[in-house]
């Protein structure tokens, strides 16, 4: 049986996916994960979750967003001037970096 | 964990749903996540009329995308909120569609204009923005989790509200004073999104005990004016002189808060404000008129038969 397993490096963030492990049942799962996913790097918290208990959906199945230009919903739409608030900035940079990200620019 | 160890403890994104947490924390998390849940659905409800009629169709793209996402950051916070295993999503969403649910002052306010987009979609929004920024840091990780989506997505609402300020207030002069005349209505009440006064806020030193609030009521609508009276004044709105706002010698403000209606405020928090029940029971209406949809989905068969609800508009 196979156990997805994702770890979380320190308290508050994330769990990301990492890796799977083969095991029997999830003590052993839990074990193998701590062993293989949790020795070396980091980590505060693993999740193991059976491979089977995950759904899927992917690019072939449906048309996620994110690819078409949508520039109005993007804060670098919006040429405003003037000092803004460094949250706003904050927002703007994230969005600017997903925008790249985005791959058909 | 007693409370005593919950406040050792609390830190930024401390607690998670596999932490047993004191009832006192459970309780304090669940009515200030399901206050900022309840907002951001009552936010978008108010918003939603301006979809049609937004004066062009980058502004019908750009409000609709908006609104799209704050009804997204509410299913969010309902879910952080719910995770603390105090009330479910279907209690808060009935709690706040027969008038117990509890939400922003500015909410309650009917909005009638497109000269009034801006006083939600830039001054209330960069007002939220501002608070939410804090709230990355709040001790239960699944409202942190959130607020890093909602701050991602909130910086567009924000940078188009201040658009159309912009261009609102370089239209022509009618257009100018409508602006002005709807920002004097709405700037009291801006001021009080932040609420009381540290020293009249009554949930604030438990919050900010467990990690809960990040800023107090003071420090965050400083930190707002410090911002957003700059903005307001270099596209030419005149600030109203009520209320009284003084700038200290350190750069804070400080607002003369008997210039405030806090009656109205009070009874605003209430749910009492006569205006704001249309608002309250406008998405009522919404939410009864699409029941089927949620009846199909849970799978009662007997639903989908009955007589043919209204659509939701």
């Amino acid at each position: 049986m196979i156990w997805e397993v994702f770890r979380q490096e320190k308290t508050g963030q994330y769990h990301t996916h990492c890796g799977n492990v083969h095991a029997s049942d999830r003590e052993m799962a839990k074990q193998f994960a701590a062993i293989q996913h949790g020795r070396r790097k980091p980590t505060n918290s693993l999740w193991v979750v059976p491979r089977e208990e995950i759904g899927e959906i992917d690019s072939e199945d449906v048309a996620f967003g994110g690819t078409t230009d949508k520039s109005y919903r993007w804060a670098t739409a919006y040429n405003t001037t003037g000092r803004d608030a460094s949250e706003v900035v904050e927002s703007e940079d994230e969005q600017a970096t997903a925008e790249r990200q985005r791959g058909d620019d | 964990m007693d409370l005593e160890t919950a406040k050792e403890r609390a830190g930024p994104r401390e607690f998670s749903p596999a932490d047993d947490l004191p009832e006192e924390y459970r309780k304090a998390a669940t009515r200030m996540i399901e206050f900022h849940a309840n907002s951001e659905i009552m936010g978008a409800y108010l918003e939603r009329p301006f979809i049609r009629q937004a004066p062009s169709i980058d502004r019908k793209l750009a409000f609709s995308a908006k609104v799209q996402d704050e009804i997204g950051h509410g299913q969010l916070l309902y879910r952080a909120a719910e995770s603390l295993g105090v009330k479910t999503r279907e209690e808060m969403l009935d709690d706040l569609a027969n008038g117990d649910g509890k939400f922003l002052n500015c909410f309650h306010y009917p909005m009638e204009s497109w000269v009034e987009t801006p006083m939600i979609a830039f001054f209330v929004d960069g007002a939220a923005m501002r608070r939410q920024a804090t709230l990355r840091r709040t001790s239960w990780e699944p409202y942190a989790h959130a607020m890093d989506k909602v701050c991602f997505e909130e910086g567009f609402h924000v940078k188009h509200g201040e658009d159309i300020l912009a261009e609102l207030m370089s239209g022509s002069k009618k257009e100018q004073q409508l602006t002005q005349e709807a920002f004097e209505e709405w700037w009291p009440r801006i001021i009080q999104f932040f609420g009381p006064t540290d020293d009249k806020s009554t949930h604030h030193d438990f919050a900010a005990s467990v990690g809960l609030k990040q800023q107090s009521n003071d420090q965050l609508r400083n930190a707002f004016l410090d911002q957003y009276i700059p903005k307001a004044r270099k596209y030419g709105l005149e600030i109203p002189d009520e209320p009284r706002i003084r700038e200290r010698d350190d750069g804070t403000y400080e607002v003369e808060e008997d210039d405030l209606d806090w009656d109205e405020f009070f009874t605003i928090a209430k749910n009492d404000y006569e205006p704001g029940l249309d608002q309250i029971n406008g998405r009522k209406a919404a939410q009864e008129a699409v029941q089927w949809v949620r009846d199909t989905i849970e799978g009662d068969a007997s639903a989908a038969g009955g007589h043919a609800p209204q659509a939701a508009d």
